[in-house]
């Protein structure tokens, strides 16, 4: 296409979109910020709404509440406009191309039929989890705590799919791309890449169930990359193109977006932006309080049931205290069994408050290599949220 | 000569909007702004056994108040997002909201010009913008 042929495309895409969204006036922007608010999108319940277009949707806290985050609350984050939203399963395939002396075209059922099954519980969380509680605050995706999820993911492991292609030596990086395309020539594909070893360690997989079910259009049907304890950035969505690269994976996504500077926790100082950065990776431990609910109103001398989650990226988590005193005082909480490595961990404590009043509960989980929760952090993207938690509750 | 063109298509394009729309409502009305209080259009979720698997994306994109710099910010922004992007931020200093026009402009390739750039900024500090921080570096494209 020349470029007068692109500009009349992009003229085009622009009076659809603007006469298609003026069919349904029924909102006025006057006055910001907004309050929350809510929205059902297709195959979703009623989601916390940030965007509509690309759809970004949080999940409300409450259902977290559950070991696992049900398909149709799950959080949505897609980068680029042209999301998919039909796939013809009759003519899907995932295409698994570049440094493999057999290249493969496999449809769902191929996965499905040809490949050992595996399952895992895996947490999924979005690099920018918790945004909006940075300070000062950075622009993005301002998510509160509800951009994380925990799911059980069934498909075939990467290497079992990268067996059958027969891997060529001196593979560095493998590169995964899904349905997604950009809304301008200009605007990178979002690929992410993975290192030939993490992709070949039979843990990081390609999911086509998702808690036994498929999975929502919005979360990637039919195909999702799951890798346990890493950001969802690298948990590609509608996955249709694998490639096996002789060279280290280079683009935009990875080389100027989803870097974290090169420190302890990500962190930097506002007024001093680090150099040296790279791109973000694991997990870091973090807890987040479920219950009770932050304007439920407590009662002195009744007990009060306190439960939250906690996770890392795969090492396990060892321990979590809770303060009811705005951290003064800290106290072991109770943790429930094990679900899985990757999975979430739910904690639990019972407090009497004695008086009436405000109290801060706060909670920090310890994970078994002993990194743990600090009171500070900030970083200009606005990544790897993971300050203790306070929840302020009232005692009336 | 693509400028030219490119400013022939974009105004075809806030032509639409303009005749589409009918007309602007009146931003001193404090009106709901979510998709989730308004009316929604019905899901249709395509049946599970079905090869093709389909979905419909709702569409309520929230409407702005006329201002300078409307325009521009209508025309080369909602192509490619919609305008939540900008109503789910907090309020940012124009120093801030010019590096985000900026971004869009110089990294994601966005179809405007330094000018242009200048009024969008402009419009979206006025829109929502951290009184008392915001007077960065006006007529400036740059910082």
């Amino acid at each position: 296409m020349n470029r007068r042929g692109f500009l009349q495309l992009i003229g085009a895409t622009g009076i659809a979109a603007l006469a298609s969204s003026c069919n349904r006036i029924n909102s006025v922007m006057a006055t910001l910020p907004s309050s929350t608010n809510l929205a059902r999108f297709p195959e979703k319940t009623e989601m916390i709404l940030l965007t509509d277009r690309p759809p970004q949707l949080e999940t409300p806290l409450h259902y977290f509440r559950q070991d696992l985050t049900p398909n149709e609350a799950f959080f949505v984050r897609w980068h680029l406009e042209g999301i998919p939203i039909s796939v013809d399963l009759r003519t899907f395939r995932l295409n698994v191309s570049g440094h493999v002396r057999q290249p493969l075209q496999l449809s769902v059922d191929d996965l499905r039929s040809q490949f050992q099954p595996i399952s895992i519980i895996a947490v999924n969380q979005c690099s920018g989890n918790s945004r909006s509680f940075f300070e000062p605050r950075v622009p993005g995706g301002q998510w509160k705590h509800g951009a994380c999820g925990n799911a059980k993911w069934t498909g075939v492991s990467v290497k079992s799919i990268l067996d059958r292609a027969q891997v060529k030596t001196g593979a560095m990086d493998v590169s995964f791309n899904g349905l997604d395309v950009p809304p301008l020539p200009s605007v990178s594909d979002f690929v992410k890449a993975l290192s030939i070893d993490h992709a070949r360690d039979g843990v990081v997989m390609i999911a086509y169930a998702m808690n036994d079910q498929p999975l929502p259009m919005v979360n990637g049907f039919p195909l999702r990359l799951v890798v346990p304890g890493w950001y969802g950035t690298y948990w590609v969505k509608a996955l249709s193109d694998i490639a096996v690269l002789p060279h280290p994976f280079s683009n935009f996504w990875t080389d100027k977006a989803y870097r974290i500077p090169n420190a302890p926790n990500g962190t930097e100082s506002p007024k001093d932006l680090a150099k040296d950065t790279i791109p973000i990776n694991r997990f870091n431990v973090r807890s987040i309080f479920v219950r009770p609910d932050p304007d439920e109103i407590l009662h002195p001398g009744m007990p009060t049931e306190i439960e939250g989650i906690a996770f890392d990226s795969g090492y396990g988590i060892r321990r979590v205290e809770v303060s009811t005193d705005g951290g003064a005082t800290w106290a072991d909480a109770r943790l429930d069994p094990e679900i899985g490595k990757y999975s979430w961990r739910r904690w639990r404590t019972s407090w009497t408050p004695r008086n009436r009043g405000q109290y801060q509960l706060m909670a920090r989980a310890t994970n078994v290599v002993g990194d743990t929760q600090s009171k500070e952090q900030w970083n200009r993207s606005g990544f790897m949220w993971n300050v203790i938690q306070q929840v302020d509750v009232k005692v009336g | 000569m693509t400028l030219k063109i490119k400013s022939v298509v974009l105004a075809l394009g806030l032509a639409a909007l303009v005749t589409g729309c009918g007309h602007i409502p009146n931003n001193s009305r404090k009106a709901d702004r979510g998709i989730g209080n308004a009316k929604m259009e019905p899901m249709l979720d395509s049946k599970t056994d079905s090869p093709v698997h389909t979905i419909v994306m709702p569409h309520d994109e929230p409407v702005f108040s006329p201002g300078e710099g409307r325009d521009e910010f209508v025309t080369a922004c909602v192509v490619c997002h919609s305008p939540r992007y900008i109503t789910m931020q907090p309020q940012f200093s124009r120093t801030t909201w010019l590096s985000e026009v900026k971004k869009m402009k110089d990294v994601y390739g966005a179809h405007i010009s330094d000018e242009q750039a200048l009024k969008i900024t402009d419009y979206l500090f006025s829109i929502n913008g951290k009184a008392g921080t915001g007077q960065g570096p006006k007529g400036t494209y740059g910082e």
